[in-house]
Formats: C-alpha cells, sequence, structure tokens
C-alpha cells in the first residue's frame, strides 16, 4: 500500500529538553536506592480501584539519607519527572512540550509534579525505587499553553487504484514550563 | 468465593463458529484481554471449548474492566496547585 505524509516543514515539537552533558558524568559512587515499600496490588477481598500506590519508608530510616544533604548543597539539579507514565529529564527553567493534552488544566495553572525516578546533580544521582520519595523533592510546573501539532495528512491508496483516502491528524500538545525545583531539607 | 481468571493468549481468528461463540460468552474480545468468572461447572466447561486459546488462573477475588484498567495505568504524576 502507497502511503504520503504531507507535512508542513516546520518540524513537529520535540517531547524534552535534553539536559546538558556535564550531568551526564558521575565520579563520585552513586547514592544507593531508597527502598520504596511497596503495597501489594489488591488484597483477595478488596481489590483497589487505582494503580498500585506505594507507601514510601521513612525517609530516615534509609541509610543512604546521610548523602542528601551533599546532593543538596550542590547548586544544579536535574530530576526526571513522570507525567501519565512518561519520563522527562528536566532542570529549572526548561520549557516541555508534552506530547498529549493534560485534562483538567487550563494555561496558568500550577501543577505540583509527584513522581520522579531520578534526581541529580553534577556529582551525585539518585534513583527510586521505581520513584523517589516525594518529602525529599519539590518540583513545580506552570501550564504555558494548550496548542497543537501542524496539521499532517497521511494519504492512503492502492496501486492501479486512482482513488485516494486522506486521514487528517492534528493532535493537542500542551506545554508546560518548570518554575521549581527544590532538593528539600530532610 | 473462588474465580477463574481467564486471559486470551490466542486470537479467534480463524477459528470455528463455536469457539468463537464461546469466547464471545465469556466475554473475551481481543487477544490479552482479561475476564473473571466464578468458578462454577458451566464456565469451567466453556473454558475446555477453548482451552487452547486461553489462559486460566484462579484467585479469589475479581474485578472489573474498569479496576484492571485503573491498576494497569501509570500514575498521574501531577497534581493542579490552584
Amino acid at each position: 500500500m502507497l502511503q504520503r505524509i504531507l507535512r508542513p516543514s516546520v518540524l513537529r515539537p520535540v517531547a524534552a529538553l535534553l539536559r546538558p552533558a556535564t550531568a551526564a558524568f558521575s565520579t563520585a559512587s552513586p547514592l544507593r536506592n531508597l527502598a520504596q515499600e511497596t503495597v501489594a496490588p489488591a488484597t483477595p477481598a478488596a481489590p483497589i480501584a487505582t494503580a498500585p500506590i506505594e507507601t514510601p519508608a521513612a525517609v530516615e530510616a534509609d541509610p543512604s539519607i546521610s548523602l542528601l544533604p551533599l546532593l543538596r548543597l550542590q547548586g544544579a539539579h536535574y530530576i526526571t519527572v513522570h507525567i501519565n507514565g512518561f519520563p522527562f529529564l528536566v532542570t529549572k527553567g526548561d520549557q516541555i512540550t508534552l506530547p498529549f493534552r493534560l485534562k483538567g488544566v487550563s494555561a496558568g495553572q500550577t501543577l505540583k509534579l509527584t513522581h520522579a525516578s531520578v534526581l541529580g546533580s553534577r556529582d551525585y544521582t539518585l534513583k527510586g525505587n521505581p520513584y523517589i520519595n516525594p518529602e525529599i523533592f519539590s518540583c513545580k510546573a506552570t501550564v504555558i499553553e494548550e496548542t497543537a501539532e501542524p496539521m499532517r495528512i497521511k494519504e492512503k491508496t492502492k496501486r492501479r487504484n486512482r482513488h485516494v483516502k486522506k486521514v487528517r491528524s492534528k493532535h493537542s500538545y500542551t506545554v508546560v514550563r518548570i518554575k521549581e525545583l527544590e532538593v528539600l531539607d530532610v | 468465593m473462588a474465580f477463574f481468571k481467564i486471559t486470551l493468549i490466542r486470537s479467534g481468528i480463524g477459528m470455528t463458529k463455536k469457539q468463537n461463540g464461546v469466547l464471545a460468552a465469556l466475554g473475551l474480545r481481543k487477544r490479552m484481554s482479561i475476564v473473571y468468572h466464578a468458578v462454577t461447572p458451566d464456565i469451567a466447561g466453556k473454558i475446555m471449548k477453548v482451552k487452547e486459546l486461553v489462559t486460566v488462573s484462579e484467585t479469589e477475588f475479581s474485578e472489573t474492566k474498569q479496576e484492571i484498567r485503573a491498576r494497569r495505568s501509570p500514575p498521574k504524576g501531577w497534581v493542579v496547585e490552584n
């Protein structure tokens, strides 16, 4: 089947900005995973109606908490936040175009981002299992706008058949800017 | 109360009308769809009719389609502050 996609020359917006190369180097030994207590998905008698909620272990109980002040004192931090299950590696000031529309949200609202799997600085990285204790960091984003990709038209046809079917797509995107990223004093 | 957790592993495409009828009666539409039924002889008989297409386990609880979806979907990860 022949397919042709007609699209304006403007590049489609990408999902996330890349972090500068310095963040990739970690000369010090990384922090051990903060163990997260996972609640068993559903007890036989009463299955829960929501996604498995992980009750984080007490922050003070974990031995790797001793390195957290060192992570906190290093100036520049990055975080891998998970929005609707999609990971985005961002730092403060980054603008991300989410490849979907956030429902129930309008421009100007502030969002508190609660799920993060990696929080790091130049020399230290904190990895969650699978998510970091939300008491450790504070990450807030502002909704900038609700926009859409350029219209793209997929032409579908068969050989030796003059009929061409045109399928039009114009997905909505939500643009969000990270306003705050802090490692809290726990 | 015990339940059968039935997962459609092989598609019903190309299978006989009877087998597809049994899949419809069990509520299995697409491959990898999961359905819960009480452990009774008639359900057991239906499973035996399509046993080559299906994986079965026994559980104490049953879930609705909405509950399965909610359990599988990832956490939103964001909360509106104002």
